[in-house]
């Protein structure tokens, strides 16, 4: 209790003024917070405990505890080791990390180009960027379907080239699978980029010029690391929703290039293996908790007012 | 390479790049017009596939449940958010940090993991309750608000940022009372930014399938989830059709998102 033993009257009324503060910002935080704790937080506690469990005959969890679910995933079932589950694990962390790699390399000239625009055009620019990402998963997904199923143009051309046999089509592969993971996650790289690029300290590239480094020279030790917090967050939002893609991998990977979210799913569904599904899940919890601290340490470099919003 | 090539080749760049981010919409677009049945041939311009999907029963259910579930789901978000952003910033000086992960938290989780953990905690409290919280559109709306909170919260949050803040120790100055405040000042300010939020959580909603394919019951079969299970037997053009009409959808939903950001950068501008 703060107020315990305080004698002046102006001290009580402080201790009342801050009891009055706090009350006012329990009134306006609790409908939100109560209601991300309870519909969120409490249902992803659920699941972890889940992950701890035994698989019951209808796929239902039950008792006693066990770590049944993470040997399945490292491989170990009925039947002996098969490496079924670490090649989804590792295909996950593979795809994800090739399409993080081409989105930075897509949005890094975008948003610096964006930054040296005239601003009236820049939130006009930001919002070409953005809008393709507002209309549905399943419809971009169904796009790039017709963009790339045999006999299309591009699969024709391709063919063409030799790169593909002909009648195979670019859809279903792993390529229409990386592809989606670009397309739908390339405007999360470029805001906070852009955040970081409008605010660039030119005099440290002038500074590099004068004292005789090259554009590369001087890219490297003026600009990197100036737009480094962004490139970082950027990484954080691209990287962990990729790892625990679903529908990209299910409509358009064709079966052979499951994800760690199609296993996921899969077990919630026909496979019927809810401690397993959960604690494929979990793993996808450890990384957005990682990310989180990696988010919050950058939101200081990047000021308080930088908001990675969308 | 010289300034002026670096200008030219980022410049090529760029509209390569927004033909990358258009090109697949508008194939949706071109191919719901096709005449014949084929997402590969172009044959001719035809509106068949725009009347089979008016005379279909379940798109135009699934069509009723989309509006319903995104309407109530951003009319709670956009008040809960914009208490939620305004507390965040009025007591911005107590450093929250536990508050900024929980905002983050929904943002940051893959859908799946979301989706997952409340179908078996919806599911789960049904079994324990016999029946209350079954699968269905209140499950919905629940699980889309609690996404929807946070984007409503920060926007709020970052237009409030954005205020000058002598602006409230005027008020106070007034002698406004809290309700005062509220009414004639916090409100009229807030307002773009409420507006804005409303109509991010509405397209946040309309957007979203993972989630509410995990926390749909059997009756409320909701658009993105009808054209989830349509693919899922081969895309038809009835499903280009029908997503060509969300897209634009969306569309118009940027043009009055954009709208209030001009104006927004107008008064701005009038004021300085």
């Amino acid at each position: 209790m703060p107020d315990v033993g305080t004698s002046s009257a102006s001290a009580a009324g402080a201790s009342r003024a801050a009891r009055t503060r706090t009350l006012h910002l329990l009134a306006v935080i609790s409908p939100g917070v109560l209601w991300i704790v309870i519909f969120l937080v409490l249902p992803s506690a659920y699941l972890m405990t889940i992950a701890f469990m035994s698989n019951g005959p209808y796929g239902l969890p039950q008792m006693p505890w066990t770590l049944d679910a993470f040997k399945q995933l490292a491989g170990y079932g009925f039947l002996g080791w098969s490496p079924g589950n670490l090649y989804t694990l590792l295909r996950s962390l593979w795809q994800t990390v090739l399409a993080t790699g081409l989105v930075i390399a897509m949005a890094y000239p975008m948003a610096y180009y964006i930054s040296t625009a005239p601003a009236r055009l820049r939130p006009l620019m930001l919002l070409a960027v953005v809008v393709p990402s507002w209309t549905n998963q399943v419809i971009r997904a169904i796009g790039w379907m017709n963009i790339l199923s045999p006999g299309s143009p591009i699969s024709d051309g391709v063919a063409a080239l030799g790169l593909i046999s002909p009648q195979m089509g670019l859809f279903p592969s792993k390529f229409a699978v990386v592809v989606g993971l670009v397309y739908n996650f390339l405007p999360f790289m470029v805001l906070p980029l852009y955040a970081v690029f409008e605010k660039l300290d030119w005099g440290q590239i002038d500074a590099a010029r004068d004292l005789g480094a090259g554009p590369l020279r001087s890219f490297r030790h003026a600009v990197l690391p100036q737009t480094l917090p962004g490139l970082l967050a950027g990484t954080v939002l691209v990287s962990i929703p990729a790892f625990g893609m679903y529908v990209i991998p299910e409509l358009l990977g064709g079966g052979k290039s499951m994800m760690l979210g199609n296993l996921v799913a899969r077990q919630f569904a026909e496979a019927s293996n809810w401690p397993l599904g959960a604690a494929g899940a979990l793993i996808m919890i450890v990384a957005t908790l990682g990310g989180l601290v990696v988010l919050r340490r950058l939101g200081r470099k990047l000021g308080g007012d930088t908001q990675v919003v969308l | 390479m010289s300034g002026r090539g670096l200008r030219i080749t980022l410049r090529g760049f760029w509209y390569l790049m927004l033909l990358f981010l258009y090109a697949p919409l508008a194939v949706v677009a071109l191919y719901s017009f096709n005449s014949i049945n084929s997402s590969a041939v172009f044959a001719g311009v035809s509106l068949r596939w725009y009347h089979a999907l008016l005379a279909d029963d379940t798109i135009m259910n699934a069509f009723y449940n989309s509006v319903v579930l995104a309407l109530s789901s951003s009319v709670i978000a956009t008040v809960v958010g914009t208490l939620l952003g305004y507390g965040m910033y009025t007591h911005r000086e107590r450093r929250l940090g536990w508050l900024i992960w929980l905002v983050y938290l929904p943002i940051v989780m893959p859908d799946i993991v979301y989706g997952i953990s409340q179908m078996s905690f919806f599911t789960s409290i049904s079994a324990a309750t016999g029946g209350m919280l079954d699968l269905g559109l209140t499950t919905m709306v629940i699980a889309h608000v609690s996404f929807q909170v946070p984007f409503v919260a920060l926007l709020v949050y970052s237009r409030l940022v954005g205020l000058d803040s002598r602006l409230f120790a005027a008020c106070q100055d007034l002698y406004a009372n809290a309700w005062q405040r509220a009414w004639y000042f916090i409100l009229p300010t807030l307002r773009p930014a409420i507006v804005a939020a409303f109509f991010l959580a509405f397209t946040l909603s309309i957007d979203d399938f993972v989630i509410s394919f995990f926390t749909a019951g059997p009756e409320s079969t909701t658009l993105p989830i009808f054209i989830w299970s349509a693919i899922k037997k081969g895309v038809t053009p009835e499903v280009n059709a029908i997503a060509t009409l969300m897209i634009g959808a969306v569309f118009a939903a940027a043009a009055v998102a954009l709208a209030f950001q001009y104006v927004r950068a107008g008064r701005r501008n009038a004021a300085g």
